[in-house]
């Protein structure tokens, strides 16, 4: 009789549990950054949220700029039949073949966080890092910040990285055209290398500096240290750059930054996932959504309290 | 008399990393006249030292033939585990930094256990162990750095990385600290019976075993010494920094072992100097801090890293060669 009972139980409890497991989708949430990068782990902070409010699964991964394991995960999800793919690109043209294999499996592959305009994504979620750059110089130049024949400094983690290279290539539109000169400098992604790096460039050349753009997000959230450092007052030189860390909001909010650049980390997770979903239930996306806003001093509160969440 | 004496400073091993550090300060220094400014100065021994005290510590590992690859992970991990700790209000800073050089101590026990008793070389350990406390550091926090805190009305803080000025100039407690260390290590390594042990177990360790030397205790507690130091380097670097990142340190260790080689200690163990080491920390060190001065390309400055680093070392070569010559 007991085990009769327990049989029916487990019976009533399959038929009510496997459908809804069945309703519960597998995403895999790739990332070709570093999981000790600052603005990374709001990216998967978005990601993890968003698992937490849908109640499906989302297999995260970091491949730390190595092309190869990325691809590698990228395969790996597309073998297993996942339900959706939300990847950023660690280089532009690295995924093409990915993404083909991924829409020939019919599995929905969103871009999110670097664009890569050469693959068939099915959407992209992010910003425009050629448009930063242009906006951080030109928001220089409209604020009579530098003029022509000034030098701009622009330290960065990893030179040669897409993100710096886009960034720099929008800056020089405006810059160059102007006679401004401008020089980038290896960082490196070690926090007290970097303040020992900047803060030597720094002394070294601080006569000539006329502003900094921060191509990243570790540089700049770093300027308060290094011009503690050197002995710079805040506003002395202007800096502007990236501001997805809370070390940036405070370093605006204290004016040792004029303006950053925020990326929406998390909620660029969490679009890109939800469109992962809505392709994978039929409904393809036919648009992409370009994130991101300045703030300066006015609004970094806002930010702060964002990133203060986590 | 003079000759003797030209030749007993000739035999020095530590004659040849002091010439480069002459040659290096006077060449940048003539370049640009803010490289020996007291701004300059200060910042460079901020870093410098910290490294240094990783860097004193390997010499004597070294010396008993053995390397430590965990170090720049530990560098990382415990000022994290110190600042989650003390940021989550488990303890007092206090008793947080005493928990992180116990966590490191162990981590040196294992290290110097894997060695000595699985007979694995230390290369292939502590290169498991870079692998495990870096991610241990990476899952502790979700890759989060630890959030700016203010530790100034910390006594320990003032007592690790506190700064006061003479005149214009900033120095930094870590100087002491790092002095401090030299000093004792110093003495440790030439004065004392340790010392012999540390040389002997280096260079022929079966002899040493031979004449009653525990060499496999000597090997184990400097394994935990260099992964104290370590820790004691990161926290100091975390608190003058304000910032805790598991990622911080790496690629500190083979940077340090540079430092050690460059001083004149055997990388094949049974030889070592902690003068040449402090040496060879101010030589690598005011070479990148020169090299920024000099003002070559941003992004050329690897390029230019690497290539005063080769002909350091065939000077250098040059150098020893000429010493074991005049012995």
């Amino acid at each position: 009789m007991l085990r009769k009972l327990a049989v029916i139980a487990c019976t009533a409890f399959l038929s009510v549990a496997i459908p809804g497991a069945s309703q519960a989708k597998t995403f895999y949430w790739i990332s070709h950054g570093s999981p000790a990068d600052p603005v990374w782990t709001y990216f998967l902070a978005g990601a993890e949220q968003w698992a937490k409010d849908t109640g499906n699964t989302v297999k995260t991964s970091f491949h730390n700029g190595d092309v190869a394991a990325q691809q590698e995960a990228e395969r790996a999800a597309i073998a297993a039949k996942a339900d959706g793919i939300v990847t950023s690109s660690p280089d532009p043209g690295s995924l093409v073949q990915i993404a083909k294999e991924a829409n020939a499996a019919h599995i929905p592959i969103i871009n999110f966080n670097t664009p890569d305009p050469t693959a068939s994504f099915d959407a992209y979620v992010g910003g425009d890092n050629v448009t930063f750059g242009k906006r951080w110089a030109q928001y220089l130049v409209d604020h009579h910040l530098i003029k022509a024949g000034d030098f701009v400094w622009m330290p960065v983690e990893v030179p040669g990285a897409t993100y710096g290279v886009q960034e720099e290539q929008g800056a020089a539109s405006v810059l160059k055209p102007l006679g401004i000169t401008w020089e980038v400098t290896d960082s490196t992604l070690d926090q007290a290398e970097i303040i020992s790096r900047m803060s030597d460039y720094l002394t070294a050349n601080h006569k000539k500096i006329k502003a900094i753009i921060g191509l990243g997000d570790l540089v700049n959230g770093s300027i308060k240290r290094v011009f503690d450092q050197v002995g710079i007052k805040p506003g002395e030189i202007p800096v502007i750059g990236w501001g997805d860390s809370l070390d940036t909001t405070q370093e605006v909010l204290d004016g040792y930054v004029v303006a950053a650049q925020w990326q929406d980390p998390q909620a660029t997770s969490y679009v890109a996932l939800s469109l992962a979903a809505m392709a994978s239930s039929g409904i393809r996306p036919g648009f992409n959504i370009i994130t991101g806003a300045l703030y300066d001093k006015t609004n970094a509160d806002i930010y702060s309290k964002i990133l203060s969440a986590k | 008399m003079e000759n003797s004496l030209v030749r007993r400073l000739i035999a020095k091993p530590e004659l040849g990393p002091l010439i480069l550090l002459i040659v290096e300060i006077a060449v940048f220094g003539s370049i640009n006249d803010d490289f020996l400014s007291p701004l300059n100065i200060s910042n460079t021994l901020a870093f410098t030292v910290e490294l240094g005290l990783i860097a004193l510590a390997m010499t004597l590992l070294m010396t008993s033939g053995e390397f430590d690859l965990s170090v720049g992970s530990l560098f990382g991990f415990s000022p994290v585990l110190m600042w989650t700790l003390r940021n989550s209000g488990a303890t007092s800073l206090e008793v947080a930094f005493v928990i992180s050089m116990l966590v490191a101590a162990f981590v040196g026990l294992v290290n110097g256990w894997f060695v000595t008793r699985l007979k694995i070389p230390s290369f292939l350990v502590t290169l498991g162990m870079l692998l495990v406390v870096r991610g241990t550091a990476l899952f502790m926090t979700d890759g989060f750095p630890q959030r700016t805190w203010s530790a100034g009305g910390s006594w320990l803080a003032q007592a690790l990385a506190g700064e006061f000025y003479i005149g214009s100039f900033r120095v930094y407690m870590s100087v002491f600290w790092f002095v401090g260390a030299a000093l004792l290590l110093g003495y440790v390594l030439t004065q004392t019976k340790i010392g012999n042990w540390i040389q002997a177990a280096g260079g022929n360790a079966n002899a040493a075993r031979a004449r009653g030397v525990n060499v496999d205790r000597t090997k184990v507690g400097l394994f935990i010494l260099c992964s104290l130091m370590a820790s004691l380097a990161g926290i100091i670097s975390s608190i003058r920094t304000s910032a805790a990142n598991p990622n911080s340190g790496t690629g500190y260790e083979l940077e340090v072992i540079a430092m050690v080689v460059i001083g004149g200690t055997a990388l094949t163990g049974g030889r070592g100097t902690i003068i040449g080491t402090v040496l060879g920390v101010l030589i690598l060190r005011v070479m990148r801090n020169g090299i920024v001065f000099v003002g070559v390309p941003g992004l050329a400055y690897n390029i230019f890293i690497g290539a005063i680093i080769l002909g350091m070392m065939a000077l250098h070569s040059g150098l020893e060669r000429r010493h074991n010559a005049g012995t």
